[in-house]
């Protein structure tokens, strides 16, 4: 209750909140680890103060510049993002308005960056602070907290590199600033960003549902970078995504995923992804069998992956090869699929559509000439 | 993540009533003995973004306030999700308000603590945009919640704004309906519509349309409490339905209202709840206990043999022979479903206060839900353009396509995952069930039952075995058992469709030997008497019947518990279920925000069932003629089904999981073979 502490008092600790803040989070592990917290807590509720103001009270700019400036100098956005799933119940969501405040301020005066003062800082100096947040879903307690951060944060295309390029201290990675990144050099894997397949596979609900919402802001939200990023890990990227997203046993990961893939395939920034992602022989047999899937929504979901393969034009020699040979089957199997959906007319010209397609494949596949 | 570890710490009992988009069962925690109230989503009958429902999920974790409903936890079961809530036994205050309105004193306390709950979210920078009598909870104690965050927003910053259309119209504030950015004061708004809902029985304007009332908000002046109040009540209305929102006092200023600074405690309020529940005893209302049953969709095995072919080696899936489910699927003629259904069908009851149970059906108003109409939330996103489920358009009802194009046919199994990356996985299907398969011919028509043993059989299986299956597979996550739970309600099907009586054998025969055995019987049969009693009313195999307290009647209520439109729903839907089924006006329809909404929307929808038979006398004559016989049957059925294993008060899943188990091995035993003769064994 942030409004219970004086405004005066307030206003006088500003400068040395962040340096309060950085000797208690500090100390949340030892013995004292109990008190400390609740210290911080406190701390971080008047911190909270400082950057929201209160119904009564606008908030103070000049305060809040101090306060960012001591946030930035004790590195505190680090050792919270770190310690976060640490924090009481409370006080996780007093360092989740921290974040955004810090994140979303500009001082009033001075040169303006295209990226506010804390974010340009972090991007470009401390981006442990971005790769911590993520790490966030490790424990059911930070996730939804770091998640709203994130996804918060995640607007912004430099942020968005910096936690898609980590790649621990390789060559290349995100690890020292936004501007020691190369985008063409493949992934090893082992990245912040990769452990986002985890977390939404292997977490509980909740979890797992944050963490997707995160993952899907950043693979949709970029349409410059996310391409190149695809482009350069293509296989590495889909075959993480369907051995472990479409294939989950969460029913809700399966269908989410499903949903995403076919956003990313139809998304006209990742054509070259798209075009080269239906020429998989492979990719089509996951997509065919999700049409066979004892649920419907997965079986809805999966047609407009598979109409995509269907439509194109340029059928690869792979992908002609199975729908010819399952010609029969796919256009009986098509004429009564999901035919309940009799109201839903785009869906039912789609399947037309597809049927039509497929009747007129050639007898045998014929390359295809672009 | 495995939710069927996190689900068994919970033992769900009766229903409770059927809340945004989901029904609310009672449960106990069985690791602390605390009473929870646990809602189950039926995800797979919801278009909407499973995002939406985690929003809610996020709002209600984030908050911890005593003036707010208390969230425990939320896991997925197969493709329920079930969230468990803290448990308020005292009801919602539109429940109350059926015995009666409030009085002053008790409009006072409530407003109070509801003014505090407010203070709480919007401190948390959370809006909660369905403030009404049916969204405010009463613990026993009398103790006042704010409930369903359905429609909730969170706002990262203090000063943002809002312009998503949402909430239910005639609590809407006029900021709200006209779109044009609004915050924490819409619910101040909505506070005072309660209020005078509270004191007057229903919020202003009731007698209008939804649509009508959305024009008259904004244009009008603001509605005030008239009649015999005290000056300060009518005060505190007048402050809270202010109109400019700017002039609106906060949660915090109100909080100092002389109206609210007098108000007594929260104990008085127990006065409601007793008063309520006298009411209904005085009005004799025999309360039947729905319990929690693990009933669904139907799951039909596909129509196609084959699996897909890829490459040149061919999948080495068991060929499946065709069993064709007893469900009318859309290759049958129409006559042959409407056949098999009076073969099915149980009569009709009157008056029976079933509800509705239908895909993504919203729930019929009961006789007493006058308002229904009126209290329906509009849902609707502008930002995202998706609307909530309780917008979908009310399907007209059909009477016979809606069994062609039930859910059943399209519910294909998934038979072994052979594609690229789990093809090793093939090989593990056992051989003799290969065999078996390829046994049956291509396409049963069903046996007509010609004895009463085997319409029981096929009863058996219409009404117990095919929806517990079916629950047990959509519970179910990991592939493998899934399959295996695919193939023995493929064996259930064949048997039903060659020979019912030997189902009705089988599970005779297993029911006795279970009953002879003490713990076996301890297990799976409890209360033995429950379902008979029920027997008399409702029609004993649905669980759907009235909910004990009918709260459900608000409009943000829907049926997420989608079964699909086969004769076995149709046999207990109450024929009152169409009474001007005003749920229809959900705004949806005429309100032209939602054009563009429609089509995906309404596509989703599965084809309604013909509830009431009206339009189709056909139908009804045919039921006619069985009733007699049917009633003679269904005495019979009640003192088997009483008996079934997953009925009431059983904790569910265990049981069923157990008892498929067993009915698994035999099938793999010796099947084929007379039937009548192996569940002898």
């Amino acid at each position: 209750m942030s409004f219970f502490f004086g405004r005066t008092r307030a206003r006088t600790n500003t400068v040395d909140l962040a340096k309060q803040a950085r000797e208690h989070v500090t100390k949340l592990e030892g013995p004292q680890g109990a008190a400390k917290a609740d210290e911080l807590a406190k701390v971080l509720a008047q911190m909270k103060q400082v950057l929201q103001g209160t119904h009564e009270a606008e908030p103070n700019p000049e305060q809040i510049y101090q306060l960012v400036t001591g946030i930035i100098e004790e590195d505190l956005l680090y050792l919270l993002a770190v310690h976060l799933h640490r924090l009481p119940f409370e006080s996780r969501k007093d360092t989740q308005v921290i974040f955004s405040y810090v994140f979303r301020f500009r001082p009033p005066t001075g040169p303006q960056k295209p990226e506010p003062f804390a974010l340009a800082h972090v991007v470009e100096r401390r981006p442990q602070v971005l790769v911590e947040l993520c790490r966030g879903y490790d424990h059911k307690e930070s996730a939804t907290p770091a998640g709203t951060v994130l996804r918060e944060v995640l607007k912004n295309e430099a942020a968005a590199a910096v936690i898609l390029y980590d790649d621990g201290e390789e060559q290349g990675s995100s690890y020292r600033g936004v501007g020691g990144i190369n985008p063409d050099r493949p992934q090893s894997g082992r990245g912040v960003f990769w452990s986002f397949f985890d977390w939404i596979d292997k977490s509980s609900f909740e979890v797992s549902a944050d963490a997707f919402t995160t993952f899907r802001e950043l693979i949709t939200k970029h349409k410059e970078l996310v391409p190149r990023y695809l482009a350069a890990n293509f296989d590495l990227f889909f075959d993480r995504y369907n051995s472990v997203l479409v294939q989950s046993n969460s029913y809700v990961t399966k269908r989410q995923s499903i949903k995403l893939l076919g956003e990313i395939l139809l998304d006209r920034a990742n054509y070259n992804i798209m075009t080269a992602y239906v020429d998989r022989g492979e990719h089509l047999k996951i997509v065919m069998n999700l049409l066979r899937d004892d649920r419907k929504m997965v079986q809805y979901e999966g047609f407009h992956v598979f109409k995509v393969f269907v439509a194109n034009p340029h059928k690869s020699v792979p992908v002609q090869k199975i729908l010819i040979m399952n010609r029969d089957k796919l256009l009986l199997f098509l004429s009564h699929f999901l035919e309940d959906r009799t109201e839903d007319e785009q869906f039912i010209d789609e399947r037309e559509f597809l049927i039509k397609q497929i009747r007129n494949l050639p007898p045998a596949p014929v390359p295809p000439q672009r | 993540m495995d939710g069927e570890g996190v689900a068994s710490r919970y033992q769900v009992l009766e229903e409770l009533g059927r809340g945004s988009f989901g029904v609310v069962y009672k449960g106990i925690d069985k690791a602390t003995g605390e009473t929870v109230a646990i809602k189950h989503i039926d995800l797979e009958s919801s278009e909407d973004d499973i995002q939406e429902i985690q929003q809610e999920i996020s709002v209600l974790s984030t908050c911890a306030s005593s003036y707010v409903t208390q969230y425990k936890a939320s896991f997925l079961r197969g493709h329920k999700l079930w969230i468990v809530m803290e448990y308020l036994g005292g009801g919602s205050c539109l429940d109350l308000l059926k015995s009666g309105v409030f009085n002053e004193v008790q409009i006072a306390i409530i407003c109070r603590e509801l003014l505090f709950g407010l203070e709480y979210l919007h401190s948390e920078g959370k809006i909660h945009r369905d403030i009404k009598a049916a969204n405010v909870l009463l613990s026993e104690t009398g103790k006042v919640k704010l409930a369903d965050f359905g429609v909730a927003a969170q706002l990262t910053y203090m000063k943002s704004q809002r312009n998503t259309f949402v909430g239910t119209p005639f609590w809407m504030a006029p900021e709200v309906i006209q779109q044009a950015g609004y915050d924490f004061k819409a619910d101040i708004w909505s506070l005072g519509i309660s209020a005078i809902e509270l004191a007057m029985g229903e919020p202003p304007h009731a007698s209008l349309h939804p649509m009508k009332v959305l024009f008259h908000i904004p244009k009008n002046p603001p509605p005030r409490l008239e009649g015999k109040f005290s000056k300060e009540f009518k005060d505190f209305v007048t402050q809270c339905l202010v109109k400019d929102p700017d002039l609106r006092p906060t949660a915090k200023e109100l909080l100092k209202h002389r109206f609210i600074r007098s108000a007594g405690k929260v104990e008085a309020l127990q006065e409601l709840i007793q008063r309520k529940r006298n009411a209904d005893a005085r009005a004799d209302q025999l309360k039947h206990p729905v319990y929690y049953q693990e009933t669904l969709h139907t799951i039909s095995p596909k129509d196609e043999a084959d699996e897909w072919v890829f490459d040149t080696v061919k999948s080495i899936v068991p060929r499946r022979g065709t069993v064709r489910s007893r469900k009318p699927s859309s290759v049958f003629p129409v006559e042959d479903a409407m056949r098999k259904l009076d073969l099915k069908d149980g009569p009709l009851q009157p008056n029976t206060p079933g509800t509705v149970r239908k895909a993504t059906g919203r729930r019929q108003p009961s006789t007493a839900s006058r308002r229904s109409s009126r209290q329906n939330s509009i849902r609707r996103h502008v930002s995202n353009g998706s609307p909530r489920p309780s917008l979908g358009p009310k399907r007209p009802l059909q009477p016979d396509m809606s069994f062609g194009n039930s859910g059943s046919t399209m519910r294909l199994f998934r038979r072994v995952p052979s594609d690229g990356f789990n093809s090793g996985l093939l090989g593990s299907s056992p051989p003799e069930f290969a065999n078996e398969n390829h046994a049956p011919p291509a396409y049963h028509s069903p046996v007509e039952p010609n004895s009463k043993e085997a319409m029981l059989g096929r009863r058996l299986y219409n009404k117990a075995l095919e929806p517990c299956l079916d629950e047990l597979h959509a519970q179910t996550a990991a592939s493998s058992k899934r399959d295996a739970l695919a193939r023995l309600s493929d064996a259930f099907a064949y048997l039903d469709a060659v020979d019912p009586e030997g189902a009705y054998h089988l599970l005779r025969n297993l029911v006795s030997t279970i009953s002879q055995d003490t713990k076996l019987n301890n297990t799976f049969l409890p209360q033995q008497h429950q379902p008979s009693t029920k027997s008399n009313n409702n029609d004993n195999s649905e669980p759907s019947s009235k909910p004990p307290n009918d709260g459900t009647t608000q409009g943000t209520v829907l049926i997420k518990g989608s079964r699909p439109s086969t004769a076995t729903t149709l046999a207990c839907t109450p024929p009152t279920s169409t009474s001007s089924s005003p749920t229809k006006l959900i705004l949806s329809q005429e309100n032209p925000h939602l054009m563009s909404h429609h089509r995906r929307r309404g596509s989703m929808l599965p084809q309604p069932v013909s509830l009431d038979g009206r339009g189709s006398p056909d139908k009804d004559r045919e039921r006619d003629r069985d009733r007699a016989e049917k009633d003679r049957e269904r005495e019979k059925m009640a003192a088997l089904e009483a008996k079934f294993p997953g009925r009431p008060a059983v904790p569910g899943m265990e049981h069923c999981k157990a008892l498929s188990d067993l009915l698994y091995a035999r099938w793999t035993d010796g099947l084929r073979a007379r039937w009548a003769v192996l569940a002898g064994a």
